[in-house]
């Protein structure tokens, strides 16, 4: 095949489950009946990432993301197509292949619970037959980069959910792997650690250079750390391009949250079709990022603001409206 | 690791080294105490009542190392729950893996739970030929890699069904008699002595602790290794089958 780090070509993955109709007749007729149900998790899929890229790979939950990222990191077999990566099919999980990938799941631990991380670390030089000496050195760097060296000797399960995930992202990174899969890096994670993993991360993409895949319900962590973007829709890959002209077609909406200190007088209409009733105290408003400021200045016109605040829009919804842009069905 | 993770829960490590069989030990000699005291004669099958104290002992001893329910637990709610991501994504595979552990684990635990039959059977005189210890041994670590792969491949049926935990309970039972745990298999009549002696599973208990204790001759142990090989051929050639066809079906979630 090609120089490319990884390349798909149809790959596809179907789900089997059974069906099982509610009710304690059912339950036990599923003891000799059941219906199997199948779920193309993900369509026949065909893409190319060179090395060194970072690719954001974004979707609804159950859109097929990590199903995705699953196959590529050999977790799982695919139903039909092929995919190399470095030069490997990754379900047939050689040792050669293994030793240069890795993956990071946001939501499950791959370090050893009743371990402290440094234990987990020399094992992990041992699997991967790392130097010892340079792994030593190593984790030092990393988790002084970190700031996580005060818990480096405290067991796994004692640790935050924070501190955790920087023992899991050095865990992953130790070996210097050439195609890392980030899933979920920061999910559950407050805003600090959030930022101090992000920041870390995107350092050492730059540093190292290695190729990425990330999926992240966090626009933040795609948009600081992706070169490019993959939008994936019920199981099919429907936007491929830049961050930069994904955030374009995206107009950027922020929730503007206002609580007046007494009611409303009058309607009140804004920016269009805003519309605040008469009475009303408390309002939330869907707001394109650039009209912020027109807007808070329209609302001290109308009355004594008591609380103001703004959020992102979910990611979910941002995605869901570019879909309906597209005129693709969520 | 096996060591520093076991170590880590000190009260369930001494349990399970020490007061564990220790319990198991005392049950059977209470249940042999009260046969011989029932029975008409001052010997059953041809042996007396120290011969088959020392077999108690031993059995219950060697019969914690020859058992791996612990780790097959792990092992299935590993795929059942799906955090044997984290091994498949390694350049290791899951059977060495857990077979690393298993054996750290009865490593460090034989070492301690040994010394308590050694002391009760130089303490009380009962009949054990201590030179013959190290190939007993032997074989029953030789058996323990067989516990492993049944361990694997029964772990392997968690990629299709969830919940298999009752296979290692009824396993268990089994092997509870087929080891010789519960009584000396050459207790049971012919033909079935014969078959259950020659079986791998003998080579848990009763093949070491009956070489130990002279019931048996050398030549049962290498008969037993033989039995065992066989035996690792054919469940390893089963559970490669089994788990090769399980990563086809594996979701990543779990099964």
């Amino acid at each position: 095949m090609s120089s490319d780090a990884i390349e798909t070509r149809g790959l596809s993955r179907v789900y089997k489950s059974y069906r099982k109709p509610e009710g304690v007749w059912n339950s036990l007729k599923g003891l000799w009946d059941r219906q199997t149900v199948e779920k193309t998790a993900l369509q026949p899929t065909t893409l190319r990432i060179a090395p060194g890229q970072i690719v954001g790979l974004v979707g609804a939950n159950g859109a097929g993301k990590t199903t995705l990222l699953k196959l590529l990191s050999g977790l799982i077999t695919p139903s039909h197509g092929d995919a190399l990566v470095l030069g490997h099919h990754p379900w047939k999980r050689e040792s050669a292949f293994l030793k240069r990938v890795s993956i990071l799941l946001g939501q499950k631990n791959q370090l050893w619970w009743d371990l402290a991380p440094l234990d987990s670390f020399a094992l992990l030089a041992r699997i991967y037959d790392l130097d010892l000496a340079a792994t030593r050195r190593r984790v030092q760097e990393l988790t002084k980069r970190l700031q996580c060296d005060h818990v480096v000797e405290t067991q796994l399960r004692r640790l935050s959910l924070g501190e955790r995930m920087k023992m899991e992202i050095i865990g992953a990174l130790l070996h210097s792997p050439d195609v890392l899969f980030l899933d979920e890096p920061t999910i559950g994670l407050d805003i600090v650690a959030q930022e101090s993993i992000r920041d870390f991360l995107a350092g050492y993409v730059r540093s190292r250079g290695p190729t990425v895949i990330l999926t992240s319900h966090y626009m933040d962590d795609i948009a600081q750390l992706a070169h490019s973007l993959l939008l994936i829709s019920k199981g099919a890959i429907v936007y491929e391009g830049t961050v930069q002209d994904f955030t374009r077609k995206t107009e950027s909406v922020q929730t503007l949250s206002v609580r007046f200190a007494e009611d409303l007088a009058a309607d009140v209409r804004l920016d269009g079709d805003l519309h605040l009733a008469k009475g009303g105290k408390e309002f939330h408003l869907k707001i394109p990022a650039d009209r912020l400021g027109p807007v808070i200045a329209e609302l001290s016109r109308h009355g004594s603001i008591q609380d103001l605040k703004t959020e992102e829009t979910d990611f979910e919804d941002v995605i869901k409206s570019f879909l309906a842009t597209e005129s693709r069905l969520l | 690791m096996a060591i520093s993770a076991n170590v880590e829960y000190r009260l369930n490590y001494v349990i399970d080294a020490v007061v564990q069989p220790s319990m198991t030990a005392v049950i059977e000699l209470l249940l042999w105490l009260a046969l011989f005291q029932g029975a008409a004669g001052g010997t059953i099958g041809g042996f007396t009542l120290p011969y088959y104290l020392s077999y108690a002992l031993w059995g219950a001893f060697f019969a914690r190392i020859a058992s791996s329910w612990m780790y097959e637990f792990r092992m299935i709610e590993e795929i059942e729950s799906g955090s044997v991501n984290g091994l498949l994504v390694r350049p290791f595979s899951f059977y060495e893996y857990y077979f690393s552990q298993l054996m750290g684990y009865k490593f460090i635990t034989t070492f301690v739970s040994f010394l308590i039959p050694l002391g009760a059977t130089l303490l009380l005189d009962w009949p054990a030929q201590m030179d013959r210890l190290p190939l007993a041994t032997l074989l029953v670590f030789y058996y323990l890699i067989l516990v492993h792969s049944i361990s694997f491949l029964v772990s392997c049926c968690a990629f299709f069904w969830n919940r298999i935990h009752s296979f290692t309970v009824a396993k268990n039972l089994a092997f509870w008699i087929l080891t010789g745990e519960l009584v000396p298999l050459d207790l049971m009549p012919e033909p079935y002595r014969g078959w259950v002696i020659n079986l791998p599973f003998a080579s848990g208990v009763y093949v070491p602790v009956a070489y130990l204790t002279g019931r048996a001759e050398v030549s049962m142990v290498w008969n037993g290794f033989l039995s065992v090989t066989v035996g690792l051929i054919a469940v390893n050639a089963a559970g490669a089958l089994l788990w090769k066809k399980g990563l086809r079906s594996y979701v990543g979630t779990g099964a």
